[in-house]
């Protein structure tokens, strides 16, 4: 394995994280915070490891899917480790497990919590929780790519291991301009949340925060109760902005260059914009008790849907005082997810799409058994090789939900919370019920329950398959012969 | 993965390429080495997701001649579509649909089929093609120059045929061994320049100083009517070829003996199938067509290869080949030309000596390179041909030159400290006739300069200058 590329990249991510850490140290400086300072001084600490690390490009240009993966993995956790530092050191947040699980929650856009108190935060930490949904909303790699020429067709391992959904494609010929397009769309949108928000009287400061958790399909609020004391219309805004971070941004580069009718015609976002439909009605009609008036009914459901489904987990009511029909119907919602290729978590709604259609297609071929029919999506054949990729997902979704359950069970908490629990991390929402319930917190969980939830979120967000290849043991036996042959060749 | 040096180039071109076969993944390698977009389209997903996999390149699945398709690949975008799919048919189709939908598009297309060979001009201007072209046919060009001049392992032709670089090995004991570069000029009568020596595994513009050596590849560029007679002069013998075996019956074949023929050459061709060799036979009357196994060292040697000129094994396998040229190597005396279609170990092949080798995917992939740098940059200077030569580390680039060139009416002596030194002016070809730089004389518009160079991506003729 390549291992001077990856230190290489991992020195580029370490310096793209302190450039951007000048946002908190700038946020310290105009409230006159003195946390700031503690910003300034890990910004530095990741500008002066990144350079050493970039120092001398890699001469070995071979790059292939197992080193993308690896520099995947390593790039997030990396930048947790370093993330975390800022909370360690002001003591705002002083258990290191802690720490780590609130900053990986932030860049896997999950915006589970352990603080019971967030308006205790300066606003330079508020900021930086904040911020780290909106980096890790399109992802830390696709940023190094827009910004960094690399060549090679190898650098679209690096895009296919970070971006979510079953298949990645590009929008344009060039690695590099997709990832700016990319960015360019998701910088647009952000703005103009951002100033909608404004508009609802919203201060600077907090339209920032609930942008960037927006944006990244986070989380994270600046209030103790979430998005609940705004204004309906700060709510609505919300909403719609949440729903429209979890399409397939793919549609939006279809506007973007005037394809209105291609945009349109995407298969994942109808179905998507179907079942937020569905699900807004259903728990419309059953939870029509816990509503004042009709607008309250429907603004609440619609909210805590998109919330779930886009996977970012504001709440602006507590929905774990819903009947039984609406809580299940909210569980359904977070495996569900958002579209592939949006900045929002879970399985993907085009995944369940084509694992439907085939189920469809198995069943008819007990009707007529030598009958061919091929599975389609997005008005395309799906090849096998992406059918299998799908089913293999979702056996190693439920192998490492399975596990996870069993390890955070140790805690003695009920069924609901440990399965909630799990479900609110591994599929990156923030939330889940009872214990963990909008308005509680995942400080009860042991540093044990934690780590295991760490790993969820990390694996939810890259899904899945870069964190498993890292605890791959063949990969590491063969790199180390590799690196011991290397090492025997050039001494004699 | 390696991060680009902040080298500045005119953006890109909006490229897609149809069909991604041999020469569509060299032409999709080279292009996208220059810094173009690519979009591939091709009916199978394996080879679209192996071609994403390995370049920086969009892949479209689908039928190139399809409208949908084509407009999936960003057709109204698109500055040039190449069409080098299996079928001569589809290509045409392809560039035809492409034209009739796509706003300022070119379009190239490969036809080789020899049926359409004599129509080639006219299906180009009727179809509105900026190119069309035929690997075999001209891979049996190039073959056929060499057999002209056997001493030489590659000639590239330049200046519509007027100039040629020339590249050979010098042998023990010649006369060039131990003369200074500065001084052949007077030791011999004839014009010529030599612009790039190999040495070693190192390739290098030599200046007036340079010492040649025993062993040496030398390339010299040299008006080609003095070719035969510099090769004379210089000890090397250049009796041109009078006889020729060639191995395989395919298109390559079939060009290169029809070449060969009207050069009033003997032309032996040994072929398996029966039924080819009674269609080579009806196409090709003035040549022996032998229908037997090319690799049975029995038939070879009843059919003379003791006593042949020239041997040039033409199937349709690389590995066979390459060893019918390793066994031919062991007759003294035999010119040897191998054709290479799809193996890439470069320097597993230099370490065979095999000599002559011709290898047609990049011959094309050469002609189509050196048409879109012409147009990209059609402001100074236009390409007219491109070659890269001694395993693509030398580039060798001729040079429209239009009037408002910053290089024209200036005396070479002063364009000689203004260049750059990895550049070598080889010749001016002004009307058909080859100019070799000296002192006094000057680029004028309309001339076509060649340049030689061991930088890569020359394309435009001001790059030669130093930046100031």
């Amino acid at each position: 394995m390549n291992m001077k590329s990856i230190s290489y990249i991992l020195g580029w991510i370490l310096r793209i994280e302190g450039v951007f850490m000048a946002l908190p140290a700038a946020t310290a400086w105009v409230y006159g915070e003195r946390e700031g300072w503690t910003y300034v001084a890990v910004l530095a600490l990741c500008l002066v490891l990144g350079q050493l690390l970039t120092h001398k490009k890699p001469h070995n240009p071979s790059f292939y899917a197992k080193e993308g993966f690896v520099t995947t993995a390593l790039g997030w956790i990396v930048m947790s480790l370093f993330g975390c530092l800022p909370f360690l050191i002001t003591g705002e947040i002083p258990s290191f497990v802690d720490a780590l699980f609130e900053t990986v929650s932030g860049f896997t856009t999950t915006g589970a919590s352990i603080l019971s108190d967030v308006e205790a935060l300066s606003h330079c930490s508020l900021i930086w929780r904040s911020f780290t949904h909106w980096i890790g909303g399109m992802g830390v790699l696709v940023f190094l790519l827009a910004v960094l020429p690399m060549v090679g067709g190898s650098n679209m391992h690096l895009m296919k291991a970070e971006s979510p959904g079953p298949s990645v494609g590009k929008l344009v010929p060039k690695v590099r301009f997709t990832a700016q397009i990319l960015y360019q769309l998701y910088i647009v949108l952000t703005v103009l949340e951002f100033i909608l928000l404004l508009l609802g009287r919203m201060s600077v400061f907090e339209a920032l925060c609930t942008a960037f958790g927006t944006a990244g399909t986070g989380g994270f609020g600046v209030r103790n109760d979430s998005i609940a004391s705004y204004s309906p219309y700060i709510q609505w805004v919300v909403t719609i902005f949440m729903i429209l971070f979890g399409v397939n941004f793919n549609v939006y580069f279809f506007i973007y260059i005037r394809k209105l009718r291609d945009a349109a015609r995407c298969e994942e976002m109808r179905w998507y914009l179907g079942i937020i439909a569905a699900a807004t009605v259903l728990i419309c009609a059953n939870a029509y008790d816990t509503a004042l008036t009709l607008e309250h009914n429907v603004r609440n459901s619609a909210f805590q849907v998109a919330s779930i489904i886009t996977t970012t987990g504001f709440a602006t009511v507590n929905f774990d005082l819903w009947p039984e029909l609406s809580r299940t119907i909210l569980v359904m919602l977070m495996f569900c997810g958002a579209c592939a290729g949006s900045t929002g978590g879970g399985l993907k709604v085009s995944r369940f799409v084509i694992a439907a259609k085939s189920l469809g297609n198995y069943i008819s071929t007990f009707l007529h058994p030598r009958a061919v029919r091929k599975v389609k999506f997005e008005d395309k054949d799906v090849e096998p090789e992406t059918l299998r990729a799908i089913l293999v997902y979702f056996i190693a979704v439920v192998f490492i939900f399975a596990v996870s359950v069993l390890l955070v069970s140790l805690d003695n908490f009920d069924q609901i919370t440990n399965f909630t629990a799990v479900a609110a991390t591994f599929n990156n929402i923030g939330p889940g019920l009872n214990a963990v319930g909008p308005t509680c917190n995942f400080a009860g969980f042991s540093a044990f329950a934690k780590c295991v939830m760490i790993f969820d979120m990390l694996a939810g967000r890259l899904e899945i398959f870069p964190l498993l290849m890292l605890l791959y043991p063949p990969l590491w036996r063969e790199s180390i012969s590799e690196a011991r042959r290397r090492k025997a060749r050039a001494a004699r | 993965m390696l991060i680009n040096p902040a080298k500045k180039k005119p953006s890109g071109l909006n490229i897609i390429i149809v069909g991604c076969g041999k020469v569509g993944h060299t032409l999709t390698e080279r292009l996208v080495r220059e810094g173009h977009d690519i979009t591939v389209v091709d009916t199978s997903e394996r080879v679209i997701r192996d071609t994403t996999e390995i370049f920086d390149v969009m892949g479209i699945r689908g039928n190139g001649a399809s409208l949908s398709v084509l407009e999936e690949a960003g057709l109204q975008k698109a500055d040039l579509i190449i069409a080098v799919t299996g079928s001569d048919e589809l290509n045409l189709l392809c560039c035809t649909v492409a034209k009739k939908a796509g706003g300022n598009l070119a379009a190239i297309a490969r036809v080789r089929n020899p049926d359409y060979s004599k129509e080639l001009t006219y299906l180009r201007q009727q179809l509105g093609l900026s190119m069309i072209i035929n690997p075999e046919l001209e891979a049996a060009r190039e073959i056929a120059r060499l057999l002209s001049s056997p001493q030489a392992l590659t000639i590239s032709a330049f200046a519509r045929g007027h100039a040629e670089l020339v590249r050979f090995r010098i042998p023990a004991g010649n006369r060039l061994c131990g003369l200074r570069i500065a001084d052949l000029n007077t030791v011999f009568r004839f014009d010529f320049l030599v612009c790039a020596v190999g040495r070693e595994g190192n390739v290098r513009i030599p200046d007036g100083s340079f010492l040649l050596a025993e062993g040496d590849e030398i390339m010299i560029v040299a008006s080609t009517r003095d070719v035969h007679r510099i090769f004379e002069s210089i000890d090397m013998r250049s009796q041109a070829v009078r006889s020729c075996m060639i191995i395989g019956g395919g298109k390559s074949s079939y060009y290169l003996a029809k070449l060969l023929l009207e050069q009033r050459m003997e032309v032996k061709i040994i072929e398996s199938n029966r039924e080819r060799c009674e269609e080579l036979s009806t196409l090709l009357p003035e040549a022996v067509v032998i229908c037997g196994d090319g690799g049975d060292e029995e038939l070879l040697k009843e059919e003379g290869i003791g006593t042949a000129e020239a041997f040039v094994p033409l199937t349709g396998l690389d590995e066979e080949n390459i060893l019918l040229t390793l066994y031919a190597k062991r007759v003294p005396g035999l010119k040897t030309i191998t054709k290479i279609n799809r193996i890439t170990f470069n320097d597993v092949i230099e370490g065979l000596e095999l000599g002559s080798v011709v290898y047609p995917k990049h011959i094309t992939a050469e002609s189509i390179i050196a048409y879109v740098r012409a147009r990209q940059n059609s402001i100074g200077s236009n390409v007219e041909t491109l070659y890269h030569l001694f395993d693509n580390r030398v580039e060798a680039v001729e040079f429209h030159v239009q009037k408002d060139a910053p290089v024209v009416g200036v005396p070479l002596a002063e364009l000689g400290r203004r260049k750059r030194d990895d550049m070598l002016i080889a010749c001016i070809n002004r009307g058909g006739k080859i100019i070799f730089p000296r002192g006094q004389d000057a680029i004028a518009a309309d001339d076509s300069v060649i340049i030689v160079t061991t930088q890569t991506g020359l394309s435009d003729i001001s790059d030669i200058l130093k930046p100031r």
